[in-house]
């Protein structure tokens, strides 16, 4: 099985790295995302890089009529994904302060069902507008390229370099934005900050790896983090090598049987946090 | 914001609100607070819901800004890494795993220090959990928690520890053994406190001086000049005897 996965090597490194890449990042910001409680964001932020990529994809077809030949490159679709997934993340972000009288769920809620269906809306009359949406739901990362390798790993390098000099300052914000308050962190513009990164790298995972994988990524291994972790600071460690770890064997067990490599890592994923699950039970018993 | 400069003559002032006037938006909650607060002093702000004692506890910590008259805290000895905060109660994701050593030692956000340790363990000593470093928050009682929050506020080493409502939902015993070890804090190690409370026994009992929040004015001075009955009557609009506690929450 190893010796298959090593002899796909030539052909798929650019996906096994960067599916590496975006696990590592995702569960990282995943930490935020559950710590805080709001899994569902993760899905509604998805949705909307899901609206950017077919936003792009409409201004693709415009630009062809129009002989505009960067309307239709990849960089336009990654950059519309990421802008649309900064947004949704800014909008859900807001939700539940005093700048808005809806709650926190509500507004999440809002973010994804606009975006899921204006996303469809939009590509329903173009030729493989609904193929795409398709791609992006069910997930690949196939085809993944040596420019999102370098991007994820950018991406990467700048949040552990926050993490390593700010760790106690984002713990706190995770878990108690009033005394965060109290104790002079600018708490308005972190927030900001952590629900750009995170539409960052939800918008330009989704471009990559499609909505199963990039979700999947997000919220699991944060999950198994929190069940198998005493404290908040320790999910930081254990969420990536969780990640990394699984989607290391999924993409071995996807080579070896021929399956989609994000499903398989997103099933192993989901039996982890099921086993989890069941080990804080026993500890607790 | 609070006004850092200039500095005053008293070296035991701590903080000085003159003709201070505080609010949320458009509303204006309170329109002429003035009281000075100096080392070793109790505070207790008193009065009825929605009197403006939480606010000014929140523009003390830089939360809220001023809507008028100046709020000056010292410069050195009352910035906001000597300020302790004990919230009313700790709005934490209970599914989150957070044990006592990590929920102490955030209150050392925003403080350069090298004795992380030393600190966390002199904290824990002074609130009677040493040895409980590594216990899960949520094993504790909730009179432990309660001290848990107070250990992360000393961890900082505060000259002004700002407690809002810090008895809530405790037992007599848990809350008068709260209260002893406050006083005590506040003798041996000078520590100025402010603290939002409903009974009246307890700020007559421990408060050195008092602040009575009513209708957007402040009455403010040593407690048994202030905690008057006529005082009383015009917070709580009838006869209180004060030395029995007024229920509810600010």
């Amino acid at each position: 099985m190893i010796s298959a996965f090593l002899s796909s090597w030539p052909l798929f490194h650019d996906t096994y790295i960067a599916g590496w890449l975006i696990a590592l990042l995702l569960s990282l910001v995943g930490v935020a995302v559950v710590a805080r409680d709001q899994i569902f964001i993760g899905a509604a932020v998805s949705h909307a890089s899901m609206l950017g990529i077919a936003v792009g994809m409409w201004l693709a077809s415009w630009g062809e009529s129009m002989a505009c030949e960067w309307c239709g490159s990849d960089a336009l679709l990654a950059s519309c994904g990421g802008l649309f997934a900064i947004l949704g993340a800014l909008i859900t972000s807001r939700s539940g302060t005093h700048a808005t009288s809806e709650t926190h769920e509500a507004v999440t809620g809002w973010v994804y069902v606009v975006s899921a269906s204006a996303a469809i809306l939009l590509l329903s009359q173009s030729p493989h507008g609904l193929e795409e949406v398709h791609r992006l739901l069910s997930s690949t990362i196939i085809g993944a390229t040596n420019t999102d390798v370098a991007a994820f790993l950018l991406l990467n390098v700048v949040t552990l370099v926050l993490l390593a000099g700010f760790l106690p300052t984002i713990v706190l914000l995770l878990m108690d934005l009033e005394m965060a308050g109290a104790v002079g962190v600018p708490v308005s513009r972190w927030q900001r900050g952590i629900a750009i990164w995170l539409g960052l790298s939800v918008g330009l995972s989704m471009h990559v790896s499609g909505m199963l994988f990039t979700f999947g990524c997000l919220v699991l291994p944060a999950l198994i983090a929190k069940n198998l972790c005493r404290e908040v600071r320790h999910m930081f460690w254990v969420a990536p090598l969780v990640a990394l770890g699984g989607s290391t064997l999924g993409f071995i067990l996807a080579n070896y049987e021929d399956f989609p490599p994000g499903q398989v890592v997103a099933t192993l994923l989901g039996l982890g946090l099921a086993m989890a699950w069941l080990s804080k039970a026993i500890r607790r018993n | 914001m609070p006004e850092d400069l200039p500095l005053r003559s008293d070296p035991e002032l701590l903080l000085s609100a003159s003709h201070l006037q505080l609010g949320y938006g458009r509303d204006l909650v309170v329109a002429d607070c003035s009281f000075e607060v100096r080392r070793a002093e109790f505070w207790c702000l008193l009065g009825s819901n929605g009197a403006g004692k939480t606010t000014f506890l929140r523009t003390v910590l830089g939360l809220l800004p001023i809507r008028g008259g100046t709020l000056w805290r010292h410069p050195t000895e009352a910035s906001l890494e000597r300020i302790g905060f004990v919230p009313q109660r700790c709005e934490l994701n209970r599914t989150l795993p957070t044990t006592i050593r990590e929920f102490v030692g955030l209150g050392l956000v925003g403080i350069s220090t090298g004795s992380s340790e030393d600190r966390l363990a002199a904290a824990l000593a002074w609130v009677d959990l040493a040895g409980l470093e590594d216990r899960s928050y949520w094993a504790l009682s909730g009179g432990q928690r309660q001290r848990a929050l107070i250990a992360r506020a000393l961890i900082r080493d505060p000259h002004i520890l700002i407690l809002d409502e810090p008895t809530t939902g405790l037992d007599p015993s848990s809350e008068s053994r709260l209260l002893k070890g406050l006083a005590q804090l506040r003798q041996e190690r000078r520590i100025a406190m402010i603290m939002v409370t409903h009974d009246l026994g307890m700020a007559r009992q421990y408060a050195t001086h008092v602040a009575l929040f009513h209708r957007g004015k402040v009455v403010a001075g040593p407690t048994a000049s202030t905690l008057t009955a006529e005082n009383l009557r015009a917070v709580y609009g009838q006869d209180i005897d004060h030395i029995h506690s007024v229920g509810g929450h600010d």
